[in-house]
């Protein structure tokens, strides 16, 4: 049943939503940008924001592989990686942090190669259960191989970020979170501009196709698992890129906390709750969720705080399957998971 | 040292079918895959810890407690699963994903992040017979689990109530024209479930350290036997069981007791890319 309706109202869909896109983004932008000067400099809450804005980064690479249908449970096997990639070339090969980040970002593309192959023949549940399995192997080879990457115990000083000298400006990440809050804000701002343009773009219309209805995509030449494998390798590249800076922001990581099933969660309930198949539903998720856990909810229940997340997730499968974002646009009728994503194997 | 391996691979195959059990027969009868499995049976291990440690209760006697809380949370559990719209599997997945978050850290604030285990002294001591070695603990665990297996195999294939529950497990809609209550064999299998956990939580407390993290291991364990045996079918789960007890063993001996954790999920995932379908299974 797959024409070139499908491709055409996806792409009818999207310049109708353009609008509502845009007066959002600005607001969010602006208070983005001005939040430093807006809470005075207040390390606590631009330290929660750079995380927030870390988290949507973690949330919009994530969608890159959701918008295909498929549900993915082991992200933090990426970030995992990336983060270790990073600070063992920064720590013990002695790279500068600015080359290990990039670096980071091709050797997760590599983890996402591999999970790939095994992954990319399972559909749906068995897809979401594989990615939950694959999160062991890289946490539990970090865990053992004590020569390459100390062990279970984790690596303490990482370098932060070196400072930078453009002409005259000096940018000192050490002394002030400000530098690495603007730091954090235009890797996000590039990411979310990298994903809107991957939705509008061939690749994008192709996944949303096989989300759609994948045999009839096969039958229009649409080459699924290509397209699904190529969307995980971008989903891997910038997870990693995400877990290598976060590595270099706190400056701590261990196996348990960077491969921990927390950084499989977070990506996949900010996309749920703000709209799995929207640009930056996600990323709104992450700025809005992330902050009421930490500034309301972390001060009530200091242990357990974190049910916040479950519940929002409960409350969005439940009720809001199209995400919160994706119910303001209503343009389309897209449930959570389409009838193909249900196939099996 | 080679029967001593066989020995508490077979014992600890045993105990691990018996938690596998819970999550198969709710997959089997609803097709909801819950995630939250190893949570709740952590659940159960932390009441019968209270039980035992602050109340001094008889470690007997925390069975029924833990199966009584168990039996409420999962027919709570069981009301939210009823509401998921197609395809189940999935969206099954993404809310017990939830739910396991939140049972999880429910349990973080009550019983705080502290390892905590059931020690019973008497467990530690075994039998010693030419190098031959089995602790009671391994024993009480081989037989304890293999009573509970041959009960529900009773339920399960020699009553009516089994019958229908099996003929939901093997196709829905025709057991619904035979006048099986679909819905209420859900119910009942969620019951049943709640009462595998409710007895395997307590000893799972007694073998290993019981935090609000480790859930995440029961649940790779639970799905990777109930994906061994093949969707739905309760006979290869004891197989499957003891396949991954042995396993873990032998990887515990060669590798390291750090290598263990990775078995289950590197078994997982070379059933999910080879047979699908299970060892025993066949394409449905």
């Amino acid at each position: 049943m797959i024409n070139s309706s499908l491709i055409k109202n996806s792409r009818y869909g999207l310049s109708k939503r353009l609008k509502l896109d845009k007066v959002v983004l600005l607001m969010a932008l602006f208070f983005l940008l001005l939040l430093p000067v807006l809470v005075w400099h207040n390390d606590y809450i631009l330290q929660v924001f750079t995380h927030a804005l870390l988290l949507a980064t973690l949330a919009l690479a994530w969608n890159i592989l959701g918008v295909s249908g498929s549900i993915s449970l082991g992200h933090a096997a990426f970030f995992g990686a990336g983060a270790y990639a990073s600070a063992l070339l920064s720590l013990d090969a002695g790279l500068s942090v600015w080359l290990t980040i990039p670096l980071a970002g091709f050797i997760t593309t590599g983890l996402g190669f591999i999970m790939g192959l095994i992954c990319m023949r399972l559909r749906g549940a068995y897809f979401a259960l594989a990615t939950l399995a694959f999160i062991e192997i890289p946490r539990v080879v970090t865990d053992n191989w004590d020569g390459l990457t100390h062990g279970s115990l984790g690596l303490v000083g990482l370098p932060g970020f070196p400072s930078l000298h453009l002409g005259s400006w000096h940018i000192d990440f050490y002394s002030s979170i400000t530098a690495s809050y603007y730091l954090i804000l235009i890797y996000s701002l590039v990411l979310l501009g990298l994903v809107g343009f991957i939705f509008r773009s061939n690749l994008g219309l192709a996944l949303q196709a096989i989300r759609e209805e994948e045999v009839a995509a096969e039958a229009v030449g649409i080459r699924a698992n290509s397209f699904r494998l190529l969307s995980m390798l971008l989903s891997a590249f910038f997870t990693g890129i995400s877990g290598a800076c976060y590595a270099h922001l706190v400056r701590y990581i261990n196996p348990g906390l960077v491969y921990g099933l927390h950084f499989s969660a977070i990506p996949m309930i900010f996309a749920i709750c703000g709209g799995r198949f929207t640009v930056i539903g996600p990323a709104l998720a992450a700025l809005i969720i992330y902050p009421l856990d930490q500034f309301i909810f972390h001060p009530l229940i200091p242990a357990g705080h974190e049910f916040l997340y479950g519940a929002v997730l409960i409350f969005a499968v439940l009720f809001m399957p199209a995400g919160f974002w994706g119910r303001m646009q209503r343009n389309t009728e897209v449930g959570l998971f389409t009838k193909s994503s249900s196939s099996g194997i | 040292m080679w029967t001593t391996v066989l020995v508490s691979g077979i014992s600890l195959g045993s105990f691990y079918t018996l938690i596998a059990l819970g999550f198969a027969l709710i997959f089997g009868v609803t097709r909801n895959f819950n995630l939250a499995h190893g949570e709740l049976l952590v659940l159960a291990g932390y009441v019968a810890y209270w039980l035992w440690k602050v109340c001094a209760l008889p470690f007997v006697f925390t069975f029924p407690v833990a199966i009584l809380v168990l039996l409420l949370v999962c027919l709570g559990l069981q009301r939210l699963f009823a509401r998921l719209s197609e395809p189940l599997e999935l969206n099954s997945i993404v809310l017990s994903f939830g739910v396991a978050i939140v049972i999880q850290n429910s349990m973080l604030f009550l019983f705080s992040g502290n390892y905590r285990l059931i020690r019973i002294p008497s467990l530690n001591q075994g039998i010693r017979f030419h190098g031959f070695y089995m602790s009671y603990g391994q024993l009480t665990l081989l037989i304890l689990s293999l009573i509970i297996i041959f009960l529900l195999y009773i339920i399960m294939y020699r009553t009516y109530l089994g019958k229908a529950l099996r003929a939901t497990i093997q196709d829905k809609e025709a057991a619904a024209l035979a006048g099986i209550n679909v819905a209420v064999m859900g119910t009942l299998a969620f019951c049943l479930g709640a009462v595998l956990i409710g007895l395997a939580g307590p000893l799972y407390g007694c073998i290993h350290y019981l935090y609000p993290s480790t859930g995440r291991e029961v649940t790779l364990l639970a799905i990777t036997i109930t994906i061994f045996a093949g969707v739905g079918r309760l006979s290869g789960i004891i197989l499957a069981g003891w396949i991954l007890g042995l396993a873990e063993s032998f990887t515990v001996i060669f590798c390291g007791a750090s290598w263990r954790e990775m078995v289950a999920a590197v078994l997982l995932l070379t059933l999910l890319t080879f047979r699908p379908h299970g060892i025993l299974g066949d394409k449905l």
